[in-house]
């Protein structure tokens, strides 16, 4: 059964390439544009996995991801983020997220990661 | 044959003017608003085709990327004709190619830069590079500049002493993101003072540089007092100790920017060697070097040698009076407040709150 991915992310060219590329990769990408509308999707449905940007409209990225980590401890998380600054970065690992992506990324590099974590919750299950 | 009805030729001198004028000012107001009206559609028709555009170009550039088994040749050259029939398409394309080029790396960019060339856009920037409009030139090297395409050198030459800033702005810019190892080598083909803002482009542009920092004193004689100053900057920001010794010989400069540059910078690598020169230079300077040379000597001096400038400040200079106060009560706390101090000096109608 296919992986399914939701990625949050409000840029329109990042978003669709995320889609087209996660889709080659074999993966079910659910796709929202804002933290508020990632939050209702993550009450009615299950992922195997959230990338998401910390930036977004609504509800700002950390509070996206101590929202999952309260509700959904076992899902990975992903950022995908223009900031570089290490407190950010350091921040976001002290909350919990599995790994952090900064842009402009590698798609490919982008797909290992994807790949890597998911095989790390595979087998530590 | 009149089209006007007979009764109008019996009407009065006034009444024609009136009536004449009424139809006038109506077809004007017409006019006027069928233009309004006819302005409105096309920018709605031009708004609709760009996001149609977007979506498109979306769609080929994520399947050009990522879809191995994408005939990318045949591809870009069939959606180029299809598609990007107009300049405003192809400006579209160009904005969306460099969105994509922002947001993505690794073997994304060398693709990017693949279907720049494929859909033609380099050939249509190259057509505004060498064209007369100013916008289309500065609008072409910023994208070369972003994207890493080389162009012709002589093109970009030619815009560095542009009568547009922002053509020699992006000149500039494109020279030292393209540069291997010589980032400043164009400084030599500047004719045309360096503005405050294309100071920090060239900083910043210097700082995210990754080949070897030029020698900066290569430019202290620079015929463009604007480029010394630069140089000056860039000396300190790039810790260039061994360029020491022609900074200092610029505290003897001509133009006063000159000099109070390389005091400012002299000041921020500390050395206070100079300082016997500056004590020396003070009088005959203008109090804002005068101010630079009081730092100078409050950071890296002695209270005797603040006290040799004293006979130099004027009772008047009282920006000057109050710094100079400030500094010696620095080097020795026990004197009396600054503010008590010229209390003193100036009459009571002069101390006003904004100077404390």
């Amino acid at each position: 059964m296919k992986k399914k991915i939701l990625v949050i992310e409000d840029n329109p060219m990042v978003i669709k390439s995320l889609e087209f590329k996660l889709n080659k990769e074999g993966y079910d990408v659910y796709l929202t544009a804002d933290g508020r509308e990632a939050m209702d999707k993550l009450k009615t449905e299950t992922f195997d996995l959230v990338l998401t940007d910390l930036m977004l409209p609504f509800v700002s990225g950390s509070q996206l991801i101590a929202f999952i980590k309260g509700e959904h401890p076992q899902v990975p998380i992903i950022v995908l983020s223009t900031a570089t600054q290490e407190d950010i970065i350091t921040d976001a690992f002290t909350m919990g997220v599995d790994d952090f992506i900064t842009k402009p990324f590698s798609p490919n590099e982008l797909a290992l990661r994807v790949k890597r974590t998911l095989g790390k919750i595979k087998n530590s299950n | 044959m009149s089209i006007l009805p007979q009764a109008f030729e019996d009407w009065t001198i006034i009444l024609k003017i009136n009536f004449i004028l009424s139809v006038l000012f109506v077809t004007l107001a017409l006019l006027l608003l069928g233009t309004v009206l006819y302005m409105r559609i096309l920018k709605n028709r031009s708004e609709e085709r760009k996001k149609t555009l977007e979506i498109l170009l979306i769609d080929f550039v994520n399947n050009f990327l990522f879809d191995e088994e994408f005939d990318k040749s045949k591809n870009s050259v069939n959606f180029k004709n299809k598609h990007l029939k107009t300049p405003y398409d192809s400006k579209i394309a160009i904005t969306q190619i460099l969105l994509f080029n922002e947001n993505l790396k690794g073997e994304s960019s060398s693709l990017i830069k693949e279907l720049f060339f494929g859909l033609g856009l380099y050939t249509f920037l190259l057509k505004d590079l060498k064209g007369n409009a100013w916008h289309k030139k500065a609008r072409a090297l910023f994208v070369f500049n972003k994207l890493s395409v080389e162009v012709p050198e002589p093109l970009v030459v030619s815009q560095l002493n542009s009568k547009r800033e922002e053509a020699r702005h992006q000149a500039i810019l494109y020279f030292i993101n393209s540069s291997e190892n010589d980032p400043l080598s164009f400084l030599d083909k500047i004719d045309t003072p360096l503005t405050l803002w294309q100071q920090i482009g060239m900083e910043n542009a210097m700082k995210a540089y990754s080949g070897e920092i030029p020698n900066f004193s290569k430019w202290l004689n620079h015929k463009q007092q604007s480029v010394v100053i630069f140089c000056i900057k860039m000396i300190v920001d790039h810790n260039q100790f061994e360029n020491i010794l022609s900074v200092q010989k610029l505290v003897n400069h001509p133009n006063a920017r000159v000099r109070r540059q390389a005091i400012v910078s002299l000041r921020k690598m500390e050395i206070g060697e100079v300082l016997p020169v500056l004590i020396k230079n003070f009088p005959n300077e203008g109090p804002k070097i005068k101010q630079e040379i009081l730092k100078n000597i409050s950071k890296l001096g002695s209270e005797e040698e603040l006290k040799m400038i004293a006979p130099h400040i004027h009772t008047k200079d009282r920006v000057l009076k109050i710094e100079y106060l400030k500094i010696a009560r620095y080097f020795n706390p026990k004197l009396p407040k600054v503010k008590k101090t010229i209390l003193k000096i100036y009459p009571p109608e002069m101390n006003k709150a904004k100077y404390y």
